[in-house]
């Protein structure tokens, strides 16, 4: 298939990689020149703008930081639309803002899928990513082939800003899920246990989740290095608590978790790996 | 003095009418002409017009997209006002929103002040507003005579957007408790232990608070008919947390307290009063 890929960070790169290992037939576009490099040399068209990425393919999937960089590439891929053309954004932003950006794309006669992704780098290097998708059912199908060189666990949700809605959900239950572990680790410190028969002994039972895991042996091995940094982790779960207000719902649990992750950002730990509110929770007991 | 109004609301509509008693030729202008119909002031067709008129202009209105849409929007003020005249924002909003719009205006020599208010609606209606005011020190001192026609404490807190500052952190303490005081209430009644009582006792220590006084007073009686609407309340918290995010400044407390109001907001009770929080906890 003839894809435009715009947007070749950490997880752009080598999800496009996938692609062009799969057999595609790859147009790739990045804000920063240098960034498109590696994509070049392993057979990639460089293409001059958004719209050149759009220009001629059937597919064009975008991999970008946050809602206003999706808005202004895809009113680029608008202008380079050929007939047909499906745009897939795969970046984690609102599900208002896809909604708002898939009805803009529909006026220019673009069909619009959302669907970020969870796995990190590591999933995307490997082409194990679990992807979620919103929107329309033959604009899935058109995407399907493309979602396999990338993803393992992939799931056609439900309609526009479905996708985001479950990438949501998703940001709430590891988050938590990171901050339990983390919480549990300190109290078995300050009672004198040791954290890695701690981990031993619930990985049998009903705490076992993949964050007791595999983010509970790093906090273990205290290798902070993401990973999933914590400033993106806080920018997704304000994604949650901005839609949680708008919507008039109430998320005691995530709100907390939020602001962990806030005071992460702000204490200096936002590059870190979102483990790293292990080392907030012993600051905050004077465990360290 | 020619004064110009915009925003003609359950706060906005006192606080006119007290410049216009002391003597000020009060000029207004509305969204909806009807809510500026019986007042006794000369209206205005937009808010440039309205600017023209005017040395000083007041605005009163919900949300930051408001007082952008009257200031800088088209027809508004910033197409009216003379350079060296003054816009004095009560609204609660965004500090870098207020600090956006001082820029544009100042690039005009336009003066802009935020002074948000806190008191509610009594307040206004008795002149007895507190008025937090970012802004240039000596711009403040011109309209200091006017601020003092609104309220008793008028306070120069810094430079533009400090205002919206103080005033979300009165927010913060004053939402804070008035949730205190609705967990208070709601513990001690499933207790059997009278809330009026409670509330009585209470008012003489250390717990003695103006929140107690007032928003514990409607939840002993269970009237909820606003004094403050909730549904401001809680997007002034949306302004709170959203300040605090872009700070990396944690707010656990009031991050609580945020998903309590949107409960509130999800039961329907948006346009009751705050000490609505109690009727949550009951839920």
């Amino acid at each position: 298939m003839k894809i435009g890929f715009i947007g070749l960070g950490i997880m752009g790169r080598p999800m496009a990689l996938n692609l062009l290992k799969g057999g595609h037939e790859l147009t790739v576009w990045a804000r920063r020149a240098e960034s498109m490099q590696a994509l070049l040399d392993a057979g990639a068209r460089g293409a001059a703008s958004p719209a050149d990425a759009a220009r001629g393919n059937e597919l064009v999937i975008s991999m970008v930081a946050d809602a206003p960089d999706v808005a202004e590439v895809m009113r680029g891929v608008a202008q380079g639309a050929g007939p047909g053309l499906v745009a897939v954004d795969m970046s984690t932003i609102a599900p208002a803002a896809a909604r708002r950006i898939g009805e803009a794309l529909a006026e220019a006669g673009v069909d619009f899928i959302d669907a970020p992704v969870s796995g990190g780098e590591v999933g995307a290097i490997a082409g194990t990513l679990s992807i979620m998708a919103g929107g329309s059912e033959a604009g899935f199908a058109k995407a399907r082939p493309a979602f396999e060189c990338m993803g393992k666990n992939i799931v056609h949700v439900g309609a526009s800003g479905a996708g985001q809605v479950t990438k949501a959900a998703n940001q709430i239950v590891t988050g938590m899920g990171v901050l339990a572990v983390a919480e549990a680790f300190a109290f078995a410190s300050k009672n004198g246990v040791d954290r890695d028969k701690v981990r031993e002994a619930l990985l049998g039972g009903f705490a076992y989740s993949r964050i007791l895991e595999n983010h509970g042996q790093r906090m273990i091995d205290r290798n902070f290095k993401p990973g999933f940094k914590s400033w993106m982790h806080e920018k997704d779960l304000n994604i949650v608590m901005q839609t949680a207000h708008e919507l008039g719902l109430c998320l005691p649990g995530s709100a907390a978790t939020a602001q962990m992750f806030n005071a992460m950002v702000g204490s200096g730990l936002g590059e870190e790996d979102s483990i790293a509110v292990l080392k907030l929770l012993e600051n905050l007991s004077g465990q360290s | 003095m020619k004064v110009g109004f915009i925003g003609l609301g359950v706060m906005g509509r006192p606080m006119a009418l007290h410049l216009q008693a002391a003597g000020h030729a009060l000029h207004v202008w509305s969204r909806r002409p009807e809510s500026a119909a019986d007042l006794p002031a000369t209206r205005c067709a937009t808010p440039a017009e309205l600017g023209r008129c005017c040395e000083v202009v007041f605005t009163v209105v919900t949300s930051s997209e408001d007082v952008e849409h009257v200031t800088l929007g088209a027809q508004g003020l910033i197409e009216g006002l003379a350079p060296g005249s003054i816009v004095v924002d009560c609204s609660t909003i965004a500090p870098e929103r207020a600090r956006h719009i001082a820029a544009r205006l100042g690039e005009r020599g336009i003066h802009f002040l935020d002074a948000p208010v806190s008191g509610g609606a009594q307040g206004a209606i008795d002149a007895t507003l507190a008025i937090m005011a970012g802004g240039d020190a000596a711009v403040l001192e011109r309209v200091r005579p006017l601020l003092a026609c609104l309220g008793k404490r008028i306070v120069h807190i810094g430079p533009n957007g400090a205002g919206q500052v103080v005033k979300a952190c009165n927010q913060m303490i004053m939402v804070a408790a008035i949730q205190a005081a609705a967990e208070a209430m709601h513990l001690a009644r499933t207790a059997g232990v009278d809330c009026g009582k409670v509330r009585e006792a209470l008012t003489g220590g250390s717990a003695a608070s103006r929140v107690l006084d007032v928003m514990g007073e409607r939840m002993v009686r269970r009237d909820f008919a606003a004094g403050i609407e909730a549904r401001l309340h809680h997007k002034d918290f949306g302004l709170v947390l959203e300040a605090a995010r872009k700070s990396g400044v944690p707010v656990p407390l009031t991050a609580t307290v945020a998903q309590q109001l949107n409960a509130l907001i999800a039961q329907g009770w948006g346009k009751d009063d705050t000490a609505s929080l109690l009727r949550v906890l009951e839920a």
